[in-house]
């Protein structure tokens, strides 16, 4: 295998066990509380890709001042984060049955003051890119190379903050923020077509300054080679689009946005992880 | 309190299918969270007076005042925290600034939010909107008494905030009245204590009615569901008629009703006043149950405060 190939090998075993882990976790959670597993699978293999792949970071060390930063600016998506973290050891798998929990590790809404690991709180949406532009112009004052790297959801780019905070990173310099974006095409009450289509929105970004690269989100071998360029580039923020499916990776959950917040049956999550284990990610 | 039952999505989508049919002007616009607020039924009967302009409670707001300022009638809705915290300056500035006849509906609204937690539960709603010159600010205890507050807010000619819990009990017990804007109403007559509620807390005043007397502390019971215009004559009456006061909601005492009691009370008739609700806290990931009983709204927590404040001496000791 090549070194490429193996890159994107890693990063795909780790996108199925952050799948797996999202839907224990969206299960366990259990039929009084419900969380959000529908855009969380959606991101899973960008975030492999960024905690597995890209970022540089010490789970040791969570506060390391020098690490890149993640902003899950969809904060409602939150066990995708929380998957990721605790695959790559920042926590126990045990912490799991907390999610939602009263004093739990594992809040309804990224919280970085219980959880280690989380770089910024998120739920109220919207808020993510102006925080991480604000990280970002920190790094670059302190003359510091660490990145941040922000994933918005494609019905958080309704929210007029976001487009205050595309306005102002390219005009502040900042080369080292990353904004990745979540189109899964769906919404909490539907389609974003039907509700306020965001089209074109590659020009959007492109005219507010930013260096833009469209991929497929569930394509590894794209993602990974993104998230390159965008660490490569010089002299623009870099915004890449990603085309991702809505519960992806589970048959009976993708493109149905009854999954956009619902918990699986004990049933609904055999049938899962058998889909999950035979299927793969891509 | 009895767990609340009713939905009060099912009452809002029901209330405005009504008072679409009676009324061309009336419109109402989303801000993605329709399954939330129950909107869909008319959006099905009225398609052309129903907007859904995505995430974005700010363009939410303004676009209310905008169809106000073109003669409508708008029913705008999201969660109360949203409503409250992110279109704070559109409802100061392009709402109440202008008196434009906006209604504004938080729904989700204080901790009702339950498990989607600290960054969810709105605890300042009431504060934000009371603090608005020129906003009535109504926070019903019942799925009817909410009912008859979107109506009335339809006819009121100015703007309105109608805080939307999740959920409400169908009627409070011993109601002798049909909501109007304005008034407070009172449940007893017992002279030792009042105890001012609003929202889904009366419920839980009323029930404290029984703990107190089983303490031999003789107590009333003053419903607020007009939060402002306050009717200060009833409170003050209260107070003068009562040895001492207690008020509970389930938001923060910090502009909220214990805050606006308190204004009240010490300029015109200063009593002893202990104030029961959120004090400095953000809401917490859990269900309504325990919320209530973590941030001590509860019918025991008003009796231990009545018996520090009346020095354990009820009147018919
Ligand atoms: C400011 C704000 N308004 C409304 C909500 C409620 N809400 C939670 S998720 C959601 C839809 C988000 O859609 P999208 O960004 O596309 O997320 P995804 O499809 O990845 O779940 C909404 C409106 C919120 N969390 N914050
Ligand atoms: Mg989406």
């Amino acid at each position: 295998m090549s070194k490429d190939e193996q890159r994107i090998r890693t990063a795909e075993h780790w996108a199925r066990k952050i799948r797996l882990d999202i839907i224990d976790m969206c299960c366990r959670v259990g039929p009084e509380r419900k969380a959000h597993p529908g855009g969380a699978l959606s991101a899973a293999d960008i975030v492999a890709a960024l905690y597995f792949d890209k970022m540089r970071i010490d789970p040791d060390t969570p506060q390391w001042p020098d690490r890149d930063r993640f902003i899950l600016s969809k904060g409602h998506t939150c066990p995708v984060l929380y998957a990721a973290l605790a695959n790559r050891g920042y926590f126990s798998k045990d912490l799991y049955g907390t999610l939602r929990r009263v004093d739990g590790n594992l809040q309804g809404h990224p919280d970085m003051r219980k959880t280690p690991g989380v770089d910024m709180t998120t739920g109220s949406l919207g808020h993510g890119l102006a925080a991480g532009a604000g990280i970002a112009m920190s790094a670059k004052i302190d003359r510091k190379d660490f990145r941040v790297f922000v994933l918005l959801g494609d019905g958080e780019l309704q929210e007029g903050l976001v487009w205050e905070s595309a306005m102002a990173s390219p005009r502040l310099g900042l080369t080292n923020l990353t904004v990745i974006i979540d189109i899964n095409r769906l919404q909490s009450g539907g389609s974003v077509e039907q509700i306020l289509p965001l089209h074109p929105l590659r020009e959007k970004w492109a005219s507010f300054g930013w260096n833009t690269i469209e991929i497929n989100g569930h394509h590894m071998e794209e993602i990974l080679a993104a998230l390159d360029l965008a660490v490569l580039e010089q002299e623009r923020p870099t915004a890449i689009l990603a085309r991702t499916v809505k519960g992806k990776g589970v048959k009976f959950m993708e493109d149905d946005n009854s999954w956009h917040q619902r918990t699986l049956t004990e049933e609904e999550y055999c049938l899962a992880v058998k889909m999950l284990e035979s299927g793969g990610s891509a | 309190m009895k767990n609340p039952r009713v939905e009060l999505k099912t009452v809002y989508g029901e209330v405005l299918v009504e008072l679409g049919a009676d009324n061309p002007d009336i419109f109402v616009v989303e801000a993605d969270l329709m399954k939330a607020s129950g909107s869909k039924p008319f959006l099905e009967n009225y398609p052309d007076r129903h907007i859904n302009v995505g995430v974005a409670e700010q363009n939410l707001v303004g676009i209310a005042a905008g169809i106000a300022a073109a003669g409508g009638i708008p029913f705008a809705c999201t969660m109360a925290n949203f409503m409250a915290k992110r279109a704070c300056d559109q409802v100061a500035m392009s709402v109440a600034y202008n008196m434009f006849n906006v209604k504004l509906v938080g729904c989700y609204a204080g901790l009702t939010q339950e498990k989607n937690g600290g960054t969810h539960i709105s605890f300042m709603d009431i504060g934000v909107m009371r603090s608005m010159p020129g906003m009535t600010v109504l926070v019903p205890g019942d799925s009817e008494e909410f009912r008859q507050a979107v109506r009335a807010a339809s006819v009121f000619q100015g703007p309105v905030y109608i805080r939307m819990p999740k959920l409400l009990q169908g009627s409070l017990p011993g109601k002798t009245y049909e909501f109007e804007i304005g008034p407070c109403y009172q449940y007893g007559n017992g002279n030792d204590l009042t105890v001012i509620a609003t929202g889904l807390a009366t419920d839980i005043a009323l029930d404290s009615l029984q703990v107190l007397e089983e303490a031999g502390i003789a107590a009333r019971v003053l419903h607020v569901p007009t939060i402002k215009p306050l009717d200060t004559e009833s409170v003050i009456r209260c107070a003068r008629e009562t040895r001492a006061c207690i008020t509970i909601e389930d938001h923060a005492t910090v502009g909220g009703l214990g805050g606006l009691i308190a204004e009240t009370l010490t300029a015109a008739c200063p009593v002893p006043l202990a104030r029961i609700g959120m004090q400095d806290a953000f809401g917490l990931t859990a269900d309504l149950e325990f919320q209530l009983e973590h941030f001590g709204i509860t019918a025991s927590h008003v009796a231990a405060e009545a018996i520090r404040l009346l020095d354990g001496r009820g009147q018919n000791e």
